[in-house]
C-alpha cells in the first residue's frame, strides 16, 4: 500500500516536471520577446545575450506608441477583427439551426459542402481576390477584408456551434414551441443560452484568426493608412531592422488582446475542442 | 374562407421553406467570397493577364508551371517541409496529451500556457524566431554557435528548414494535443482498472488499448495536420520569406512570389489551381475516414 502511494507520489512529480519543462520551452520564444521589449537601443544587441534587461526601460513600447502602428494599424486591426468576429456569428448559428434541427433535401450535401470549403486553403483564392478586388475597387477597404474574414470563419464556427446545438435534447425546444414561441424565439431563448460553450469558442476563434490574419491583409492593403497590424509589422522587419527591443514591443502590444480574449473564453473552448468539435 | 385557406397555404410553404431561409445568409457570404473566387482563379489559370486584361490562352500557364524547376524544388520543399512537421507535432502531441491526461493540479495552468503559441500571429511569432536565431546577437544561436560554425541557422539551407519545421510544430502543438486529449478521455475508466488489476504495463496499455481507441481521431488529425503543413505560409513568410535561396520555397512560398512578388497571375492561378486539387484529394480522404469512424 505504501510502495503504490509511493510510486503515485513519484509519477505524479515526474508528470509535473516533465510539463513544467515542456511549458517553459513553450514559452520561452515569447518570454524572451518580452524580455527583449524592455532593453533599450544600447543593450539589446550585447555580447553574450542577456535574457533579462540590464537596465530596464520602455524605449520600445515609446518608439511603438508614436508610431503609425499605434495611430493606424491597430486600430483598423480592431475595426476588422470585432466586425467580422461579430458578423459571422449570427450567420453561422442560423446555419446551424437549419441544418441541426430540420430534415431537407440537400441538407447533407450543403454540409458536405460547407465541410469541403473549410478545407480550402485562403491562398488557393487570393489571386481571384485580388483580381476581384482591383477590379471592384475595393482594395484597401474594410469592407473586402471583413467579407473575406467572415466566408473564412462561417464555416469552422458553423462546425463548432452545430455539434452543441445537436447535444441539446428536442424535448426543452418542443416545450417551447407548443408555448407559441416561433422557432427563431426558441432558438433565441432556449438553444442559444444552452450553447453558451460552443457560441464563447466560436467567437474566439474568429478573433483570434481575424486579429492575426496577414496573407489576404498583405495582399489587398497597398496604402498605408489601411494597414492592419499583422502587415506593419512585417513592413517593421525591415524598417527596424536590428532595432529588436521596438520589433518585440511591438508583438507584445499586438499579442495582448487575443492572449487576454483567450484567458478569459479558455474554458469553453477547451470544453467544445475536447467534446469533438472535430466528430462531424 | 378562400383567403383563410391561402394564408393556412402560405403558412406551410413558408414553414416548408424555413430551414432555406435559415441557410440563405451563411450561403450568401460563402458563394460570394469563397465560391465564386475558386471558380474564377480556376477561370484565371487558363488566362495571361497584361495590363489589367485577360486574354485566353489554354493550358499554356500550366506547361510553364510543369517545366519550371522552381516548381519542382517547391514540391521537394513542400514534402519535407509537410513531412517532417506531421512526424514532429504528431509525436510531440501524443507525448503532451498523455502528459495532461495524467490530470495533475495544475494541468488547467499547463493547458493555458501550452496555448499561447497557438493565439500568436504568423508575423509575431516570425519576428520572434528570427531574433532568437539573428546571427550576431541571437540568444539561441550564439547558444548553437560553436556546433554549428557560428552561422546562423537560418542562414543555411538545412537549418532554416529545421528553424521553420520546429516553430510550426511549436505553432500547432497545444491545438493538436488538445484534440488527442479528448480522444484520451473517451478510454473507459473500467479498462483502466482492470489492466491496472492485471498489473499491464504503462506501454502494453498504451499500444493494446490508448491506440485503438483513439486510432479514429488519430487519422482525422493526421489528415488535418497533413493538410496545413501543405498549406502552411504566413510563417514562413515572416520567418525565412522562402529563404536562404530557395530553400524554404515550398509550393506555397512560390505561388506568392509568382503572384505578388513577379507578378504573373496566370503562373500562379495555375498553381494555385494544383494546390486546390491536392487540397481537394485529401479532403476526400478526410471524408472518407469520417465517414468510416461514423
Amino acid at each position: 500500500m505504501i510502495q503504490t502511494k509511493n510510486r503515485r507520489w513519484i509519477g505524479s512529480a515526474l508528470t509535473n516536471l516533465a510539463l513544467i519543462a515542456i511549458c517553459y520551452l513553450m514559452i520561452y520564444p515569447v518570454l524572451y520577446g518580452l524580455m527583449t521589449s524592455f532593453k533599450t537601443q544600447g543593450t539589446v544587441l550585447t555580447m553574450p545575450p542577456s535574457f533579462l534587461p540590464p537596465k530596464w526601460s520602455l524605449d520600445g513600447y515609446r518608439a511603438v506608441m508614436n508610431s503609425d502602428m499605434f495611430r493606424v494599424y491597430l486600430p483598423n486591426t480592431a475595426i476588422n477583427a470585432i466586425i467580422s468576429s461579430l458578423v459571422t456569428m449570427p450567420i453561422a448559428a442560423l446555419a446551424a439551426y437549419s441544418f441541426s434541427r430540420y430534415k431537407f433535401r440537400w441538407s447533407k450535401a450543403l454540409q458536405l459542402a460547407i465541410l469541403g470549403l473549410m478545407m480550402i486553403p485562403g491562398l488557393t483564392n487570393l489571386v481571384a481576390i485580388y483580381r476581384i478586388g482591383s477590379v471592384l475597387k475595393l482594395m484597401n477597404t474594410h469592407f473586402i477584408l471583413i467579407i473575406i474574414y467572415t466566408a473564412g470563419g462561417v464555416p469552422f464556427t458553423l462546425w463548432i456551434i452545430k455539434a452543441f446545438f445537436d447535444a441539446i435534447p428536442r424535448e426543452m425546444e418542443e416545450a417551447a414551441l407548443i408555448d407559441g414561441c416561433s422557432p427563431l424565439m426558441s432558438l433565441r431563448y432556449v438553444v442559444i443560452p444552452l450553447s453558451m460553450p460552443g457560441l464563447v469558442s466560436g467567437f474566439l476563434m474568429n478573433f483570434v484568426y481575424t486579429w492575426n490574419e496577414f496573407l489576404a491583409a498583405v495582399v489587398l492593403l497597398t496604402a498605408n493608412s489601411a494597414r492592419t497590424a499583422t502587415v506593419g509589422l512585417y513592413d517593421f522587419q525591415s524598417a527596424y531592422e536590428i532595432a529588436y527591443h521596438v520589433l518585440t514591443a511591438a508583438c507584445i502590444v499586438i499579442m495582448l488582446p487575443v492572449v487576454v480574449t483567450f484567458v478569459v473564453a479558455r474554458k469553453s473552448f477547451f470544453r467544445a475542442m475536447m467534446d469533438g468539435a472535430l466528430k462531424g | 374562407m378562400v383567403s383563410m385557406q391561402r394564408r393556412k397555404s402560405l403558412k406551410v410553404r413558408w414553414e416548408k421553406a424555413f430551414p432555406y431561409w435559415l441557410l440563405v445568409p451563411a450561403m450568401a457570404v460563402l458563394v460570394l467570397a469563397q465560391v465564386y473566387p475558386t471558380l474564377y482563379s480556376i477561370y484565371m489559370s487558363f488566362n495571361k493577364l497584361k495590363g489589367g486584361k485577360l486574354t485566353w490562352i489554354g493550358v499554356d500557364n500550366f506547361l510553364r508551371l510543369l517545366r519550371s524547376a522552381d516548381f519542382l524544388n517547391s514540391l521537394e520543399k513542400t514534402a519535407v517541409f509537410a513531412g517532417g512537421y506531421l512526424v514532429l507535432t504528431l509525436a510531440l502531441a501524443m507525448c503532451v496529451a498523455l502528459l495532461l491526461n495524467r490530470r495533475e493540479f495544475l494541468t488547467p495552468v499547463y493547458m493555458t500556457i501550452l496555448f499561447i503559441p497557438w493565439v500568436l500571429s504568423d508575423v509575431v511569432s516570425g519576428t520572434m524566431w528570427r531574433w532568437m536565431f539573428q546571427q550576431d546577437y541571437g540568444i539561441v544561436q550564439v547558444a548553437l554557435n560553436p556546433f554549428v560554425g557560428n552561422r546562423s541557422l537560418l542562414s543555411n539551407d538545412v537549418g532554416a528548414m529545421l528553424v521553420m519545421i520546429v516553430s510550426s510544430t511549436w505553432r500547432s502543438l497545444a491545438f493538436t494535443s488538445l484534440v488527442l486529449l479528448g480522444a484520451l478521455q473517451t478510454i473507459p475508466k473500467e479498462i483502466k482498472e482492470a489492466a491496472a488489476l492485471e498489473g499491464t504495463s504503462d506501454l502494453r496499455f498504451f499500444w493494446d488499448f490508448t491506440l485503438p481507441i483513439i486510432k479514429p481521431t488519430l487519422l482525422v488529425i493526421t489528415l488535418l495536420t497533413s493538410i496545413g503543413g501543405i498549406n502552411s505560409l504566413g510563417l514562413i513568410l515572416a520567418t525565412t520569406n522562402g529563404g536562404p535561396g530557395n530553400a524554404t520555397t515550398t509550393a506555397s512560398v512560390l505561388l506568392f512570389r509568382e503572384a505578388w512578388k513577379y507578378g504573373d497571375f496566370g503562373m500562379a492561378s495555375a498553381l494555385a489551381v494544383f494546390m486546390f486539387v491536392i487540397n481537394m484529394a485529401l479532403t476526400f480522404v478526410y471524408f472518407r475516414v469520417l465517414k468510416e469512424r461514423d
